[in-house]
């Protein structure tokens, strides 16, 4: 039986030390892991991110950047820092990863044609920040578990996922 | 449309890196600021700094005033092998306990770069590094596998069965042919 992968599948959230904080799925479009094995998959993916991010084939030069500014001499820019892995792509779902100032990683899992995945990304790092930062319960890099956020999130990924 | 292709790899069934292959130069150790301690002076750069002169040295002349110790250019790019390697064969197994086992990673992107993965059936394994803007690029890699390397490499009567250190990989048609062929995409 073929099964239905539409919309958002799951979200996953990765403290900065590489540990699991978050997860939950929405439909039956990925494959159903125990909770051991999201444990690897969230270590396995830190480290893959910190690779990635090491991989950068302009690596040498990102220590200076020059740009030509409009009187014509070379100003020195402050360079990019690296970026890892944004978006992955498999035949079956696409995977959308943001990592934030302080280190900590969103994945979304969306089917390979959801469309405005950055939105819904914003939105959800939006809910985190109302509903478990603010949280006074919430103790910073341990796993979540705010009722609210639950709710909110689950409201909005199912609207997000009826639209379609 | 003309893309930019930075680099490819192949990887045989042992996991190791029997080919790989780069397009563009990586400037280490032309555009460093010199360091206040640096006795050294860097070549000024010319009128505008797109214009990035690469001389021979890069590979094994002295590094000017970096703290790293001296690293050859071949020892980084099979660094950087072995690290793509080890990229491209987690997400693999991350991808298919995801999505199933008919499920195939087929790229990912970063703001940098973008990689893109095609496996054959045999376990034999391509990554092409090309600019993030590129479109999917898995059928330029099937191509390469049907073109390139069967013809080139499998249908030699000369080459071994195992490429152990890239040995039958590379021959002169294969070689040309490809960079022919990624020319052709840039």
């Amino acid at each position: 039986m073929e099964k239905l992968r539409l919309g958002v599948l799951a979200l996953i959230v990765i403290n900065k030390a590489g540990g699991l904080i978050y997860n939950r799925t929405f439909g039956e479009g990925l494959n159903q892991l125990n909770t051991n094995d999201y444990l690897v998959l969230a270590g396995t993916f830190h480290g893959v991110h910190a690779i990635t991010a090491r991989l950068n084939p302009f690596k040498g030069q990102q220590y200076q950047q020059h740009t030509l500014s409009s009187t014509g001499e070379t100003i020195l820019s402050r360079p990019e820092p690296p970026s890892g892995l944004e978006v992955m792509e498999s035949e079956n779902f696409r995977l959308q990863c943001f990592n934030t100032l302080t280190g900590i990683k969103f994945l979304l899992f969306t089917d390979t044609m959801q469309a405005n995945v950055d939105v819904a990304m914003r939105k959800v790092y939006d809910l985190y920040s109302d509903y478990v930062m603010k949280n006074p319960f919430y103790q910073l890099e341990m796993p979540v578990r705010c009722e609210t956020f639950d709710r909110k999130l689950n409201s909005y990924i199912r609207e997000i996922n009826n639209s379609r | 449309m003309p893309i930019q292709v930075y680099s490819f790899y192949i990887f045989d069934r042992h996991t190791e890196c029997v080919y790989s292959k780069l397009w563009h130069q990586p400037h280490q150790q032309q555009q460093q600021p010199p360091l206040p301690s640096s006795t050294h002076t860097t070549t000024a750069p010319t009128s505008t700094t797109t214009t990035i002169t690469t001389t021979a040295n890069t590979t094994n002349g002295p590094h000017h005033g970096r703290h790293h110790p001296v690293r050859s250019a071949k020892d980084q790019a099979s660094d950087d092998a072995k690290l793509i390697f080890g990229t491209v064969f987690s997400l693999r197994n991350m991808v298919r306990k995801l999505g199933g086992e008919d499920d195939a990673f087929i790229a990912y992107r970063t703001q940098h770069y973008k990689l893109h993965y095609y496996e054959t059936p045999t376990n034999l394994r391509f990554a092409l590094l090309t600019e993030p803007a590129a479109l999917s690029m898995r059928n330029v890699l099937h191509q390469i596998y049907i073109n390139l390397w069967v013809e080139y490499v499998v249908k030699n009567p000369l080459a071994p069965v195992e490429h152990k250190g890239g040995e039958g990989v590379r021959n002169e048609m294969f070689e040309m042919g490809l960079d022919k062929f990624i020319r052709g995409l840039m």
